[in-house]
């Protein structure tokens, strides 16, 4: 990892320059109550990391978003949330706060028979908190602003001035369904930060739970695309799979989301040949399942027909938003961090892709399946023989600043501590979906409006990851 | 009066009690059809009665039209049902029997709905309306065909007691137009009742609504009214599907028979239908329809080239 600090006035070109050698934009975040403010840009390269940071006393600093469109909303949030102004991000629209007009933080529309539709942040189902406003003529969707932030946790805050060994349970509380991803996230940049490496052991018992549960997210994900068009047999089925994965993660560690599996410094997963063996038994089973039920939905005419050529987002497109995970890939963006983690046990693997890069639901959703079939080959190699706790060894001296990404069944999570001693400093998270909402306002533009929803659905992100 | 009609007038004002177990019936086989234990067949009954002990709340807009357009669906429904003759016969309600009657009770409803929305101009009722009148004009259009068409093989009479008749039997199974008019009316009922894959009726993704869409501001015993139309109009169109296009000898005894029979068969093909499918895309819905009014069409193609039997 290289750490390099830069002048305000230096503060564009050095990404500028990072960009050109490279380097691909990862998070942008504000350091919170700190003598001198700054703003720190992590960018990676493969398995690498550069950390840019600018200090600046006036919280004032030239804005990134027309060399990184990416770093949109990061910049919104650190004006909202730690005060920056960022002179050249112009509007700079709230997204945090929500305390404004609703002409602050929306696209003016002006037109005749043009009208907006607003929906949420309450939902009639079991939905998380997000308010949608769309800009409609008829049924056709001609731009959509997203809010998001309802239920801001301060996580990042609370986790500050604990011992860096207990405060994994903040990085993975940010989100249920990414909580293996996000504490792996946050373990390693610990361990970075420490300078900690892990041992083969402690790579095969954390490439074990991520992928049990980017298992029991795919399957959902496939459900909820079905929910979304109201193809109930499909949705029922593959729920029911779901049901059975968790159940598993359960017997394996005694949690159905895998919550306190991973640790800093180490790993505690005890599997003995017995437990192993049944896992390996099962995983077949669900295998089969699996692949009984991707082949029924196949030949499921009705469902197939709404997903082509709906919620289309371009490999360009995908890139200037930094738009990741299945989401990514299913448009011909073959970015995954499974690539580049040298620290996990993901020796020689390759970035799925659809049959047809189309970036559309179907892409998504076929993509899903794919995936699925290299989670279950991980899995049957990684449940090989029994599991041990192991301890991480020391390696290169850390400087305390520890960076890494991981992918989660929805994109690379980011993670960034800053320790003081072996205290937490400075927690920031930047999820999968955090970096996929975008995305999704996107490719919802010239849907149907009945359509969003299986839109939504296709990307299946998360709203708590924004309300950490 | 005869005692058949007698017979046949009862069982109608049952059905006014009776319509919310059908849906119920669906809603039961469908849960069982895609691996769920489901509500039982008389949920529909609980959530009336839920619904009937709720307080009532208006959206502050509302006016007359608003607080008058669930009685206007629920009379209309209740009217709509006494057309629909029961095993052939019916009594006179003064009201007729023709089907053209039926097609404007059932579209008084809705169009009481629509005033509705307007009167209080909520975004999700309105787009629910417009969607639900909009698919009306296909649902009418092609009701009207299939009717047209069944009356012709009556002889030309639109009165339901006489199509009736005329549909008993195995004679009028050998006009091709008969099938053609089934089938159309098949895919008619799924719309006018409002289920997949034209409508979800389970649905909770609010962009998706339709009817429920549209009835989304009522509460309480308005809401309630509401529902039970909604299972009465499956209820009519169910009993419509019978006296038309189910086979059955003739005499009133039978038909009643095989209308004992024939409501939960046709119960279950409306849970498998939305088991299998998943809903279309709102933009086919007018295909959807267009097919079955260019069947009816095929049908009156036949009529004319045979000439009517």
């Amino acid at each position: 990892m290289i750490h390099r600090p830069v002048a305000a006035d230096g503060w564009r070109a050095a990404v500028g320059e990072a960009l050109a050698e490279g380097w691909r934009f990862a998070g942008l975040h504000a350091t919170r109550e700190d003598a001198t403010p700054a703003l720190l840009t992590v960018l990676t390269r493969g398995s690498d990391a550069l950390v840019l940071r600018c200090r600046a006393p006036e919280r004032r600093v030239a804005s990134l978003v027309d060399l990184v469109p990416a770093a949109a909303w990061d910049e919104r949030e650190a004006h909202d949330l730690h005060g920056w102004s960022l002179p050249g991000h112009d509007p700079l629209r709230p997204l945090v706060d929500h305390d404004v007009p609703a002409d602050a933080w929306t696209a003016p529309l002006v037109g005749r028979d043009a009208y907006r539709v607003a929906v949420g942040p309450i939902h009639a189902g079991v939905i998380e908190s997000g308010h949608f406003r769309f800009a409609v003529v008829g049924e056709r969707v001609l731009h959509i602003d997203v809010r998001l932030f309802h239920k801001h946790r301060g996580l990042e805050a609370a986790a500050e001035g604990h011992r860096h060994t207990e405060a994994i349970r903040y990085a993975q509380r940010a989100c249920a369904a990414d909580a293996v991803t996000n504490a792996v996230a946050y373990a390693q940049a610990c361990e970075a930060a420490t300078g900690l490496v892990a041992v083969p052991a402690v790579a095969r018992a954390r490439t074990l739970l991520l992928e049990l549960e980017r298992l029991y997210n795919h399957v959902n994900d496939i459900s909820a695309i079905c929910a979304g068009v109201g193809f109930a047999a499909g949705t029922m089925l593959f729920t029911a799979l779901k049901e059975r994965a968790q159940r598993l993660n359960a017997a394996l560690t005694g949690h159905r989301f895998l919550f306190d599996a991973v640790q800093v410094g180490g790993s505690r997963l005890e599997l003995d040949a017995q437990a192993v063996g049944a896992a390996r038994a099962e995983l077949d089973a669900l295998r089969a399942e699996v692949a009984r039920g991707r082949r029924e939905l196949a030949f499921a005419g009705s469902l197939q027909e709404r997903m082509v050529g709906i919620g289309r987002v371009s490999a360009g497109e995908v890139v200037m938003l930094g738009g990741v995970g299945p989401s990514a890939r299913a448009a011909g963006v073959a970015i995954d961090a499974r690539t580049a983690s040298p620290q996990l046990a993901y020796d020689g693997f390759a970035p799925a892709a659809p049959t047809v890069p189309t970036g559309d639901v179907a892409a998504r959703f076929e993509l899903r399946g794919i995936e699925l079939g290299a989670t279950f080959e991980l899995l049957d190699r990684l449940l090989d023989a029994p599991l041990a706790p192991a301890a991480c060894v020391g390696g290169a001296a850390g400087d305390g600043l520890g960076v890494a990404v991981v992918e989660s069944p929805r994109g690379q999570s980011l993670c960034v501590v800053e320790l003081d001693g072996d205290r937490v400093g400075r927690l920031h998270l930047r999820t999968g979906s955090y970096a996929n909402w975008p995305l999704v306002a996107l490719a919802g533009r010239d849907a149907l409006l009945p359509d969003f929803p299986l839109v939504n659905k296709s990307f299946e992100l998360c709203y708590a990851c924004v309300d950490r | 009066m005869t005692a058949e009609q007698a017979l046949a007038g009862a069982l109608q004002l049952a059905g006014l009690g009776v319509a919310p177990l059908a849906a119920g019936l669906v809603q039961t086989l469908k849960g069982r059809l895609q691996g769920r234990r489901g509500p039982g067949p008389l949920q529909p009954y609980r959530e009336l009665r839920r619904l009937w002990r709720k307080s009532t709340v208006a959206p502050e807009l509302a006016g007359p039209v608003y607080r008058l357009a669930p009685a206007v669906v629920v009379a209309s429904t209740a009217l709509a049902l006494l057309v629909v003759p029961i095993g052939g016969q019916a009594p006179d309600w003064g009201l007729g029997h023709d089907a053209l009657v039926l097609v404007g009770l059932l579209a008084a409803g809705r169009f009481a709905i629509g005033l509705a929305t307007w009167d209080t101009g909520s975004g999700f009722a309105l787009m629910g309306a417009s969607r639900d009148l909009t698919f009306a004009v296909f649902v009418e259009g092609a009701l009207l065909l299939v009717i047209v068409l069944a009356a012709l093989a009556a002889g030309g009479s639109t009165d339901l007691t006489t199509m009736a008749a005329a549909a008993a039997g195995a004679d009028v199974w050998r006009e091709p137009a008969h099938w053609c008019a089934a089938v159309a009316f098949a895919l008619v009922a799924l719309a006018e009742t409002g289920r997949q894959p034209v409508d979800n009726p389970d649905t909770h993704l609010e962009l998706t609504m339709v009817h429920e869409g549209a009835v989304l501001e009522y509460a309480g015993r308005e809401q309630a009214g509401l529902q039970w139309a909604a299972a009465t109009r499956l209820w009519i169109v169910l009993m419509l599907g019978v006296a038309l296009f189910v086979p059955k000898a003739d005499g009133f005894g039978v038909q009643l028979a095989v209308t004992a029979v024939a409501i939960p068969t046709l119960c279950a093909a409306v849970a498998l239908t939305e088991t299998v499918l998943a809903k279309m895309r709102i933009l086919r819905v007018p295909l959807f329809l267009g097919g079955g009014a260019a069947l009816c069409l095929i049908g009156l193609a036949t009529l004319l080239a045979t000439g009517p039997a």
